[in-house]
């Protein structure tokens, strides 16, 4: 090895060990999923910013509360499922027919190719969730289940990876149509390896639209930018449906929000 | 923190108790310290019908905190002889970040289905056909370019392999290990139900490839000295 690869190796060790403290100091900082807070909070991140303050407010017409993520790559996986559980928690239909695609999705992404030992492993721990809070007479007592479990490293993550397969098993069922949605030159399977399957990849447009399909759900994501106006803009997933989960999308991580 | 090992033991715990119930072709694995999950010992028995037949390789595994997350490293500790070899560079065992000069093929990324078993397939693959677009080893990378676009003329490559593959088979037989050179012994026979297709995939995969080991067999095994005195190391000293 010549001198230079020698320093890019150091580099690159450099470069993983602050990469590991950044993580380490968040952790330490911010839980997986908060308790609610309310709207207002989000004021004092941005230090009377004329465009952000005048969308908070907007956003607090139409909204009560919101919980944060922890801002790790994996927050709109994480909020998604939250939300989404704690909607089935209240809503026994959609729930059995929610755990009856999750349960069949094991023999189906295995068909895809992923191994079994692994996926088996995450596919039994995404479902020992969806079993602990089945909807009940206490649904209270589910809602603090989900929390406390969602806090739980272990099982958050279990469930971050899982979702994150089930969206890229169906990019890949679908390929011929998610294929028009995909920059650069590359193929679904391609950009799935890259961007949908490893842990802390962002989440865009087309992981929400297949990870909605893939498990029936409709999302609805309020954008707040830095852009023109003073309102936050919706966007549903898919368009026709009536929402059943609420996020926040500021630039670059993703929120769950309860509205009125 | 301790959570994000928890995922990790419960990871290594099941994928070590898998392989021992049910090994994988061509490989043994050991914990290298029985109370630590985290560094293992394999190893690799070279494939029959290659140029590392009768082989016997020993490597060091590391596993990170936040394993399966992130990918494990790997590390030879037997004298092998590759383009690839310095830390062996089996792309998905980098972490996934954005590297766009690396020149991988980004299909292959780590992901928190990939495991031991998955990653050492991937190890064997390796072994026969090298990425020669990112070589840690230029000689040797050369060298096997140069073995490979003379049709197997040019048999220096293949010849430091041959050795090293004997040098192996001593240390085995040193240990008591007898390396398997038929493809039959070499292919362990699932106890249980056959579930592991893939693995079976690429395995077909790896023996399609046409190497024309007849012809330089004829050459090699008269005409073997003349790299015997040189630097065979395949380590990529640093």
């Amino acid at each position: 090895m010549d001198e230079n690869t020698q320093s890019d190796a150091n580099n690159d060790e450099l470069i993983l060990q602050q990469q590991r403290q950044i993580e380490k100091e968040i952790s330490e900082t911010t839980p997986l999923v908060s308790d609610k807070q309310t709207i207002s909070t989000l004021n004092s991140e941005y230090n009377d910013d004329a465009v952000y303050c005048s969308k908070v407010k907007n956003l607090a017409e139409k909204y009560i509360s919101l919980r944060k993520t922890r801002p790790d790559g994996n927050c709109f996986f994480r909020a998604f499922a939250y939300g989404y559980l704690e909607y089935l928690v209240k809503n026994k239909d959609d729930y059995e027919k929610f755990r009856d695609l999750v349960q069949k999705a094991k023999d189906k992404l295995v068909k895809q190719g992923f191994p079994e030992l692994t996926l088996e492993d995450f596919h039994d721990t995404f479902m020992d969730v969806i079993d602990r809070v089945a909807p009940s007479e206490n649904n209270e007592e589910n809602l603090q289940e989900l929390h406390k479990l969602f806090n739980e490293q272990g099982y958050s993550d279990y469930i971050v990876v899982f979702l994150r397969l089930m969206t890229s098993g169906q990019l890949q069922e679908e390929a011929d149509f998610f294929f028009n949605f995909i920059e650069g030159d590359c193929t679904i399977q391609e950009f799935c390896h890259q961007e949908v399957e490893p842990m802390y990849k962002e989440s865009d447009h087309i992981h929400i639209i297949a990870i909605c399909k893939a498990l029936n759900a409709n999302v609805r994501v309020e954008y707040m930018d830095r852009a023109d106006g003073d309102k936050v803009m919706a966007h549903d997933f898919p368009e026709v449906n009536k929402p059943n989960v609420f996020l926040l999308y500021r630039p670059g991580h993703y929120d769950i929000l309860y509205p009125k | 923190m301790s959570n994000v090992s928890n995922s990790a033991v419960r990871a290594l715990n099941l994928e070590y108790k898998s392989l021992q119930d049910e090994p994988v072709e061509g490989f043994r694995v050991k914990l290298c310290n029985d109370d630590n999950l985290f560094e293992w010992e394999v190893a690799i028995f070279g494939p029959p019908d290659t140029l590392y037949q009768g082989g016997y390789f020993k490597a060091h595994m590391k596993f990170p905190p936040d394993y399966p997350y992130s990918p494990p490293s790997i590390r030879f500790l037997t004298k092998v002889w590759h383009p690839n070899n310095g830390d062996l560079c089996i792309s998905i065992l980098h972490p996934p970040v954005d590297d766009p000069q690396s020149g991988e093929r980004i299909e292959e990324r780590w992901n928190p289905t990939q495991n031991v078993r998955t990653i050492l397939l991937s190890v064997i693959s390796l072994l026969n056909e090298p990425n020669t677009y990112s070589p840690a080893n230029v000689d040797a990378s050369v060298m096997y370019r140069k073995w490979r676009d003379s049709q197997g003329k040019d048999n220096e490559y293949p010849n430091i392999i041959r050795k090293q593959a004997l040098a192996g088979k001593l240390d085995a037989e040193k240990e008591g290990i007898v390396v398997p050179l038929t493809l039959e012994d070499y292919c362990i026979k699932p106890k249980s139900k056959p579930t592991n297709q893939e693995m079976a995939l690429e395995l077909t995969d790896f023996y399609d490839e046409d190497y024309d080991l007849d012809t330089d067999d004829d050459n090699q095994e008269s005409g073997e000295s003349d790299y015997g005195n040189g630097d065979d190391s395949g380590n990529g000293e640093t």
